[in-house]
């Protein structure tokens, strides 16, 4: 008996002693990374995913630092693994102070459950100056819940930069249809240049080819994004999608995207193109712009653009969704977090960031002043964007765009068929909807 | 055995954290394996051998026998190169090579001191198609046929990634190795070659034997450390080509980072139950051979 005594007040005492090591953690500095925060002066943790912060928010952050003496730590992830790190942080009860993520109704509830782990900044000043596409992908149930401060036409339109001068050398003329494109693809094989960059190791980019063309499947069947989103229909069972992914199959199965796509890098998209190694990029509107500050021997006006020509698309991807801040729930400063939105969203620190930011051309907030060039407003007036791109029509697509790059990978390397691929994004997207007790999906 | 020079309860605090930290856990981690404990709700139901039957009925794109095909066939490759390789170079470093010998053996030993991210990374870029410092060698002398799309060729990616591995561990196998070969008297291979044994003779009749029972410990360390591979495949590959690389362990990341936990957590108990039989297997059978 006095055995047993011994034994349950050593286990309670070994018990405590672990207890005791994790009460200790309120008298820990409150700054982290190793940020050089004064004593006593507050630091905001604010973790986002790389190439979401640009230079001129790295600026702001200082000047809001001078002004109110907070300090902006900020955490950057590479893109590949920032979702896993930031659920990882959410679920654990560990995220930082603001943390970023894309957003989109989806993305809102099922990924960073908003509700719960979000604070509600509807009654923000700014809110009434957010462009209403981009405010409605920051927001759940009638609420507010995170600032979109991005380019959602410049940076988020993802079509074909093409090289005018090769075009123009080879005869060429920008394609209408994906007959035309593929063409061009061989052509330009033929002729020595690689036809497309397309950087397969990065895991998102070649995922753009299929979810952008979005409004070519909605223009082909007027409601599908709705009635994907109602469970009546499944990717699978939609011919154009399975025409689109199986093109997509072709144009790989025929090199155009050159030999060593699968170990390519998004990073090295721009020096790709400002060299003339390839004559084509899927990338963004303000991509030349952005050549042209890296590689002055290039300028901007060589580039023109067209959209992705799956299965004969002429729309531009209207795309608001983008990369969001919010704030967490759990933070001990939510005040202050606000205080920092506030300061990024107000008119004149709006301008002076689409200022110093080569990839925009404009801001999805009222009354700032816009940088579009001739070659970008030829595209906007040529090609109509008439509606949005289904990684933000359609539910439980865009959380799983990295897994959907691995199939179209093993689609790419003969282990899947297009139609495989397609009936994978179909079951994550039952598994998903079953998870978040989706009514569509309920049997 | 019976009398024991301190109280059983001197024991009990080292018990408790055990049970509280290891035992305990792993229980739960059981429990939960046969549960749809999730990220997206806080409530866990119980739903029997649903989590097993995903695991052993999946399709195309998370093909989990697949991931345990993998896993087995880069735990045998490493195990087999690694010893081969590992036990050729600490003969050669214990009775072949005397001038130098120490510095020999650290140089082997380096790569393992070298964290695996490190590794993965520099690989990484060594074994870039295009740019690589493997290729761009292979070219340099004419060896173009010899070139390859390493780690992003379904073919190849997987004898890549084992290849790395083998070069990062085998200086670890060979230091134990050497500390074994140590450890056999001299007199043995003295009276071996007075008896006129050739050097295959005393190799096979005198360093094997009697460096089994070192080899069954490297092999134990081999095949736990192979099962539970992770962090190499994850960095020089994240899984692909597609999904042709991928293991249990990059696949229960996947599944944990996508926030099905409960799948996560019945493969990761499928692995610890592999893991268990095949290690008992191996140390009874390689003990029994010391037997004999």
């Amino acid at each position: 008996m006095k055995q047993v005594a011994i034994l349950v007040s050593l286990f309670v005492l070994s018990v405590l002693l672990v207890a005791g090591c994790t009460a200790a953690q309120p008298g820990a500095p409150a700054a982290e990374g190793g940020a050089p925060a004064e004593e006593g002066q507050i630091t905001l943790t604010y973790m986002a995913s790389q190439g979401w912060i640009k230079d001129a928010e790295l600026e702001l952050a200082k000047k809001f630092e001078e002004e109110t003496g907070i300090h902006i730590d900020y955490q950057i992830i590479p893109a590949d693994q920032y979702f896993s790190v930031l659920k990882t942080k959410l679920n654990s009860g560990e995220a930082t102070d603001i943390f970023g993520g894309q957003s989109g109704k989806t993305d809102l509830q099922v990924q960073y459950d908003v509700e719960k782990n979000a604070v509600d900044l509807s009654d923000q000043e700014w809110v009434s100056r957010h462009d209403p596409l981009s405010l409605d992908m920051v927001s759940l149930n009638g609420k507010v819940y995170g600032i979109e401060i991005w380019d959602t036409i410049a940076s988020n339109y993802f079509i074909v930069v093409y090289n005018k001068n090769i075009f123009a050398q080879q005869g060429l003329t920008a394609p209408s249809t994906y007959a035309e494109f593929k063409d061009i693809c061989l052509a330009l094989k033929d002729a020595g240049i690689n036809p497309i960059y397309e950087p397969i190791s990065d895991g998102w980019h070649h995922v753009l080819w299929f979810p952008m063309v979005g409004p070519r499947f909605e223009e082909l069947n007027p409601g599908l994004a709705e009635r994907l989103n109602k469970n009546e229909v499944k990717f699978a069972e939609t011919p154009v999608m399975v025409e689109a992914m199986t093109q997509l199959k072709e144009l790989y199965d025929l090199g155009c995207f050159g030999d060593n796509a699968l170990s390519d890098a998004f990073a090295d998209a721009n020096a790709k193109l400002a060299s003339g190694e390839y004559a084509m990029a899927v990338t963004t509107l303000t991509a030349p712009v952005s050549i042209e500050a890296d590689y002055p021997d290039t300028p901007a006006q060589t580039f023109g653009f067209f959209p992705m020509p799956l299965v004969d698309n002429r729309l531009a991807p209207a795309h608001p969704a983008g990369p969001s801040k919010f704030i967490y729930s759990g933070s001990k400063h939510i005040e202050e977090a606000k205080q920092y939105l506030a300061f990024l969203a107000a008119p004149e620190n709006l301008q002076y960031l689409l200022d110093n930011t080569s990839e925009f051309a404009d801001l999805n907030f009222s009354g700032l002043t816009a940088k579009w060039t001739p070659e970008q407003q030829e595209f906007l007036d040529t090609y109509p964007a008439k509606s949005i791109v289904y990684q933000d029509a359609v539910n439980y697509l865009n959380p799983q765009w990295m897994d959907i790059g691995k199939d179209m990978v093993a689609m790419f390397t003969g282990a899947m068929t297009p139609e495989e691929v397609l009936v994978s994004i179909d079951q994550r997207r039952a598994d998903m909807a079953k998870t978040a007790n989706d009514p569509a999906w309920a049997q | 055995m019976r009398s024991r020079a301190y109280p059983f309860y001197f024991a009990s605090g080292a018990l408790a954290l055990y049970l509280l930290f290891y035992v305990i856990p792993s229980i739960m981690g059981f429990y939960y394996a046969f549960t749809d404990w999730n990220s997206y709700t806080t409530e866990v139901n119980f739903i029997g051998l649903e989590n097993f039957r995903v695991i052993f009925t999946s399709g195309a794109s998370q093909n989990y026998m697949h991931f345990v095909r993998n896993t087995i066939v880069f735990t045998i490759a490493t195990i087999l190169l690694k010893t081969i390789i590992a036990l050729g170079l600490a003969v050669l470093l214990t009775h072949g090579i005397h001038r130098l010998a120490y510095f020999h053996r650290v140089v082997m030993y380096l790569p393992a001191v070298l964290p695996m991210l490190v590794v993965s990374l520099v690989f990484k870029s060594i074994l870039n198609p295009a740019t690589g410092l493997l290729n761009t060698t292979l070219r340099s002398v004419g060896l173009d046929f010899m070139a390859q799309r390493w780690l992003v060729d379904v073919a190849w990616a997987m004898p890549s990634v084992i290849g790395v591995d083998t070069w990062r561990g085998v200086g670890y196998i060979m230091v134990i190795l050497i500390a074994g070969l140590q450890a056999i008297p001299r007199e043995y291979y003295e009276a071996a070659a007075i008896d006129g044994a050739s050097g295959w003779a005393s190799f096979r009749r005198i360093t094997l034997p009697l460096l089994l029972p070192v080899l069954t410990v490297t092999t134990v360390l081999n095949l736990l450390y192979g099962l539970k591979v992770f962090d190499i495949v994850f960095v020089l590959t994240n899984g692909g080509p597609g999904r042709a690389t991928d293991t249990v362990y990059t696949a229960i990341f996947d599944e944990f980072s996508k926030g099905r936990y409960g799948v996560a957590t019945t493969l990761s108990t499928l692995l610890f139950l592999i893991m268990i039989v095949l290690g008992y297997f191996v140390i009874r059978l390689m003990h029994r051979d010391v037997e004999e």
